[in-house]
C-alpha cells in the first residue's frame, strides 16, 4: 500500500503538490488523470524520491519515503514518458546494461523480455526499433529489477494504435504478478480499460479517488471536476 | 555496477565517430600541419632570397660577380618573373665604377632587405678586394698577398660562443604537446553531449531511481576517458615521431622518462574530463555545452600557449599563461621532451592539474547531487 499523507512539494513559488492526501492499495492497476501542471509526474518523482517532499508523509509498503529511499527503490520502478535508453546500444546491450547496475536476476531479464516481445529485435540498436518497440523497451528496463510497484508516467504517448493496445493489454497482466501499477495518462479511454481505481488531480490537489466500476462516464466526470480544462 | 556503468561509456563514445574523430584525428592533422608549416621559424634555418641577376655590362668582373651572388646559399637562382628581387650589373659597372640597381619586388621585412644588403655587400667588396689585389700584384707581389689578409669571413674576423637554449623548442617537439593538450580538451564535447542527452531523455533521472550514486557516475565517466586520452596521447606522440619527419620535418624525440609522460597526461586527462563534467551539469543543451567547452578551450589554449608558443610571448603574457590548466600540461611535456624531465620536474605541472581536475569534478558532484537527486 501507498499512504500519501498532507504532501506539500513546491517549486520555488509554484506549488506542485498541495497538501494532497490518499492511499493506493496493493496490486491494483490505479489510473492519475490530471490536466499538464495538476501534478502527476511531480506525484510520481516524489514518490521514487527523486523529488524531495517539503511536507507531509509518505509510506511505500511501511517504508518512509524520507529514511527508507533505496529500499523503497528496490522494489519500485519508474518508466518516464521520455524514452530512458541509449540509443547506440542494442536491446540487450541496454537491458544487460540497466539490469547490471539493478543486479537483476536472470529470470527478470526472461519475463520482461518475453512480456514486451523483444526477442526478435534484442540485437537490434534502440535507435532503429519503431515507436512501439522503443515503448516496450522502456518498459522492459522498468521489469528488470522485478518491482512491487510500477509507476507508468505517460507510456503510450506518440505510439500506434496497435503498439498502444499492446501495451495496455501487458500493463493488465502486472495484476497477475502481485505488480501494483501507478499509471498517469491524458487518455480517459486508457484509464477506463484498464485500472481499476482512479484519482484526479488538479492544481496540485486531490479532486476526486473512485473506483473505475463506481465512476460512471469518467469523461463527464473529469470534464466537471477540472472545471472543463482539456485532458 | 560501476564496472556495467564504465563499459557502457566506453560503447557510446566508441560508437560515436564524429567523437573519434574529434578526439584522434583532428588533433594528429594539427600536428602534421603546424609542425611541417612551423618547421623553419622554430629552427631559424637560414632564410633564402629568389633572386635573378641581369649582366648588361657583361664584362669578366661583372661576370664573376654574377657568378659568386648565384654561388651564395643564401640566394636561388630564379627566373625574373618568379624572382623577389632583381640585381641588374649595369653597362660600364667596372669600367665607370656605377652601382648595382637592386629592384625589390616582393613584400620583405626590413631585417631581412638589411641581411640581403649584408650577404650582397660581402660579395661585391669580395670581389672589389680581389680586383685591388690583382692591380696591386702588378706593381708589388708582396703588396698583392697584403689583401689576402683582408678577409670577410666571419670565422676569421671573430668567435662566437653559442650557449644552447634548451628552453626553445623544434616545431614538432611544440606542435605535439600542444596538440595533445588541446586534443584531450576536445573531450568536453562527447562528455557533455552524451551526460546532456542522458539528462533530457530523462535516462539520469532513471539511474538516480536505481540508486546509481553521484560518486560512480562521476567515476563511470573519468575512467573511460582517461584510458581514450592515454590512447590519444601515444597516438599523437607517435604522429610526432614517424609521421612527421616523412614530411622533411625533425622527428620527436622522447628524451625524458615514459613514466613521467604517462603520470603527467593522466593528471592532465583528470583535469579536462573535470572541466567537461562542471560544463555537463550546468549546460542546458548539447549545443551550449559545445559552444561554451569550444570557447573556454580556445581561450585556455591561447593564454596557455598552444597556439602560440609561451617563449615567444611578452613577459605580462607568459605571466598570464600560468592561469591556464594547458600551460602547466604543456609546461610539463616540455620538460619531458626538452629537458629530458622525470616524474620529478612535472612533478609542481602534474599535482596543479590534479588539484584543477579534483577541484570541477568536486563540484560537478555536487551539482549533481543537488540537480538530479543522486545520492
Amino acid at each position: 500500500m501507498i499512504e500519501i499523507a498532507n504532501v506539500v512539494k513546491k517549486y520555488g513559488d509554484l506549488i506542485a503538490l498541495n497538501h494532497l492526501s490518499f492511499e493506493i492499495s496493493s496490486g491494483i492497476i490505479f489510473g492519475l488523470l490530471g490536466v499538464n501542471g495538476a501534478g502527476k509526474s511531480t506525484l510520481l518523482s516524489v514518490l521514487n524520491g527523486l523529488s524531495p517532499i517539503d511536507s507531509g508523509d509518505i509510506k511505500v509498503f511501511g517504508l518512509d519515503i524520507k529514511k527508507d529511499i533505496k529500499k523503497i527503490r528496490q522494489i519500485s520502478s519508474i518508466i518516464p514518458q521520455n524514452l530512458a535508453f541509449y540509443d547506440k546500444l542494442s536491446v540487450q546491450e541496454n537491458l544487460d546494461f540497466f539490469g547490471k547496475i539493478q543486479n537483476a536476476k536472470k529470470e527478470n531479464y526472461n519475463k520482461a523480455i518475453e512480456i514486451n516481445g523483444l526477442n526478435d529485435v534484442l540485437n537490434q540498436r534502440a535507435s532503429t526499433l519503431s515507436g512501439g518497440q522503443k515503448r516496450r523497451l522502456n518498459i522492459a528496463i522498468g521489469l528488470l529489477n522485478d518491482p512491487k510497484i510500477i509507476y507508468f508516467d505517460e507510456p503510450t504517448v506518440g505510439i500506434d494504435t496497435k503498439s498502444r493496445n499492446e501495451i495496455l493489454e501487458s500493463i493488465k497482466n502486472y495484476k497477475d504478478f502481485g505488480i501494483t501499477v501507478v499509471y498517469t495518462s491524458h487518455y480517459l479511454n486508457e484509464i477506463e480499460s484498464i485500472c481499476d481505481e482512479v484519482a484526479i488531480l488538479s492544481h496540485g490537489k486531490l479532486v476526486t479517488q473512485e473506483h473505475i466500476a463506481q465512476a460512471g462516464n469518467l469523461e463527464e466526470q473529469f470534464l466537471e471536476l477540472t472545471g472543463g480544462e482539456d485532458a | 555496477m560501476l564496472s556495467a556503468m564504465i563499459n557502457k561509456e566506453f560503447l557510446l563514445v566508441l560508437r560515436d565517430k564524429k567523437a573519434l574523430a574529434l578526439l584522434f584525428v583532428m588533433p594528429a592533422v594539427f600536428i602534421l600541419i603546424i609542425s611541417v608549416a612551423m618547421r623553419d621559424v622554430f629552427t631559424g634555418s637560414s632564410v633564402r632570397f629568389d633572386i635573378c641577376v641581369n649582366d648588361l655590362d657583361n664584362s669578366t668582373i661583372s661576370k664573376k660577380l654574377a657568378s659568386n651572388i648565384s654561388k651564395n646559399k643564401s640566394f636561388s637562382s630564379v627566373s625574373s618573373d618568379k624572382a623577389q628581387i632583381i640585381i641588374t650589373i649595369p653597362k660600364n659597372y667596372v669600367k665607370k665604377s656605377k652601382k648595382l640597381n637592386i629592384e625589390i619586388k616582393d613584400t620583405l621585412k626590413s631585417d631581412e632587405i638589411e641581411l640581403f644588403k649584408a650577404k650582397l655587400l660581402k660579395n661585391i667588396v669580395n670581389l672589389k678586394l680581389k680586383i685591388i689585389k690583382n692591380r696591386l700584384m702588378e706593381f708589388s707581389d708582396e703588396a698583392g698577398m697584403a689583401i689576402d689578409s683582408v678577409s670577410l669571413d666571419s670565422k676569421n674576423l671573430f668567435n662566437i660562443k653559442y650557449n644552447k637554449n634548451d628552453d626553445i623548442p623544434n616545431s614538432t617537439q611544440q606542435s605535439v604537446p600542444s596538440w595533445i593538450v588541446f586534443g584531450m580538451f576536445f573531450m568536453i564535447t562527447p562528455i557533455a553531449t552524451v551526460f546532456i542527452n542522458e539528462r533530457k531523455q530523462n535516462t539520469l533521472s532513471r539511474l538516480s531511481s536505481m540508486n546509481v550514486s553521484a560518486y560512480a557516475m562521476i567515476l563511470s565517466k573519468i575512467v573511460p576517458y582517461l584510458v581514450i586520452a592515454q590512447i590519444q596521447a601515444w597516438i599523437m606522440v607517435g604522429v610526432g615521431m614517424y609521421i612527421v619527419p616523412l614530411f622533411d620535418t625533425p622527428a620527436l624525440a622522447i628524451n625524458g622518462s615514459v613514466t613521467a609522460l604517462i603520470f603527467l597526461s593522466f593528471c592532465l586527462s583528470l583535469s579536462a574530463v573535470g572541466l567537461a563534467m562542471l560544463i555537463a551539469v550546468n549546460a542546458n543543451t548539447t549545443e551550449q555545452a559545445s559552444t561554451i567547452g569550444g570557447i573556454l578551450s580556445i581561450l585556455l589554449g591561447a593564454i596557455g600557449g598552444v597556439m602560440v608558443p609561451k617563449f615567444i610571448m611578452p613577459h605580462s603574457m607568459q605571466i598570464l599563461a600560468n592561469i591556464s590548466p594547458m600551460s602547466w600540461g604543456l609546461d610539463g611535456f616540455l620538460d619531458i621532451f626538452l629537458k629530458g624531465g622525470g616524474i620529478a620536474m612535472v612533478l609542481n605541472e602534474s599535482l596543479m592539474l590534479l588539484l584543477f581536475g579534483a577541484i570541477t569534478l568536486g563540484i560537478s558532484m555536487i551539482i549533481l547531487k543537488h540537480k538530479q537527486g543522486f545520492e
